[in-house]
């Protein structure tokens, strides 16, 4: 029953990001666009490339959604509501998600075209600046619940969320999982108006109806993992468990959304050298911080 | 729930969505066939067929990056049994991975120092 509702719950918040997207780029709210142009991928022609590498050009959108579908399968919406509360949760969304890097360079190898190819090994410098800021702020988290199953830190943020004992380590999370979902400002392996499409460029039909399904699914599975590891999950007044676990999903990935649309691309290099010379080091001050707060706070 | 039954149902989501896929597949082949003309199915760059082979050798510039990022990636798999066992263990361990993260901190100092972090 959990499966239904956890999935059920994960499609229709990317429902509604597709509408916000939407309304942000067209200036019009129209509620029924993502089911029709879903619709549409499907009577569009789906174009192989000449000579592509077919097993790598079939799996990466797949493999893109799946990963995307897993890292949400740990995450809670409500106490009971999670469809796999692993002993490892924390550990095994790291896990998946370091899949989307293969999806991405697989999309990139695949169809045999310069700008897709370009796309894909951007990633791949993209993964090296922003992978360390996914895992050490977790560490973090980790450490004040102690444990990486995923309702046990919710609960361990009952009396005050972690954007409050380590905000720190939110703020480099953020970024992060912007980089990690490839939204703009770090969108460089898509990179539209620059790379003709970079890793989209040669998808077309149903196949990039799933490419852009699994793309959306993974900004709501990291929107998620923000709400779970910093902004204390289901905890709020009123309102039930699960709507506050959505209603903090979908903020965090309209917030994302939004820093996008007001923020420049930046170059990998540039993002490659801020995120080691700053974020890192950052990131192991935040660790130290918390580790003494660990301590001394009872 | 235990722990095979939980690994079990992750399995079942991932043959699910592969077969819904193939199902949107199925749906789409369907709809009926398409025109084969040629040049149709040239990558995307500028209409022209791309002068050098795609799969070639690329000059990954951010080599340097990439070596530091192994040392720091290895460093996470002893970081989160740590993280764990934290508050438990006490100040030993902030001592313990104190001395550990500080001589890998010393690492990318003496990198960055080298020219390490900078698009070759």
């Amino acid at each position: 029953m959990n499966f239904v509702i956890v999935l059920v719950a994960l499609l229709g918040s990317v429902w509604l990001l597709a509408v916000v997207e939407g309304w942000t780029t067209t200036g019009r709210l129209r509620p029924a666009a993502p089911l029709l142009s879903g619709l549409a991928h499907l009577g569009r022609e789906s174009i192989v490339p000449r000579t592509p590498d077919r097993v790598f050009f079939e799996t990466a959108p797949v493999l893109l959604l799946i990963v995307a579908v897993l890292g949400a399968a740990v995450l809670p919406l409500a106490p009971t509501l999670v469809i796999a509360d692993l002993a490892t949760g924390a550990l095994f969304i790291n896990a998946a998600l370091a899949y989307v890097l293969v999806a991405l360079i697989m999309a990139g190898w695949g169809p045999n075209g310069a700008y897709a190819m370009i796309g894909g090994w951007r990633f791949l410098g993209q993964l090296i600046a922003y992978a360390m800021l996914i895992v050490m702020p977790i560490t973090a988290v980790a450490m004040r619940a102690e444990s990486l199953v995923t309702t046990v830190i919710v609960g361990s943020q009952g009396g005050l969320w972690n954007i409050v004992y380590q905000p720190l380590g939110f703020v480099l999370f953020f970024i992060a999982a912007m980089a990690l979902a490839f939204r703009a400002p770090f969108d460089l392996p898509t990179a539209p108006g620059e790379l003709g499409g970079g890793v989209d460029a040669e998808y077309t039909g149903v196949r990039l109806g799933v490419l852009r399904l699994a793309r959306l699914t993974l900004v709501i599975t990291l929107a998620s993992a923000t709400t779970v590891f910093y902004l204390g999950g289901w905890h709020g007044p009123l309102l039930p468990p699960w709507a506050w676990s959505l209603i903090k999903t979908l903020a965090v990935a309209v917030s994302m959304l939004l820093a996008g649309r007001y923020l420049p691309r930046i170059r990998e290099a540039d993002l490659m050298r801020w995120c080691w010379t700053l974020g890192i080091p950052l990131a192991l001050l935040n660790i130290i911080v918390v580790g003494l707060l660990v301590l001394v706070v009872p | 729930m235990s722990i095979l039954e939980q690994y079990g149902l992750l399995l079942a989501l991932v043959l699910g969505i592969a077969a819904t896929v193939l199902a949107l597949f199925g749906i789409a082949r369907a709809m009926g066939p398409t025109r084969r003309e040629p040049g149709k199915d040239v990558p995307a760059s500028s209409g022209v067929l791309s002068r050098d082979p795609v799969w070639g050798r690329y000059h990954a510039r951010y080599y340097g990056y990439a070596l530091l990022f192994l040392a720091f990636d290895m460093e996470m798999a002893f970081m989160y049994p740590w993280a764990v066992v934290y508050r438990e263990v006490g100040l030993v361990a902030l001592y313990d991975m104190g001395v550990f993260l500080a001589i890998l901190f010393l690492g990318l100092l003496y990198g960055w120092s080298q020219g390490a972090l900078r698009r070759q």
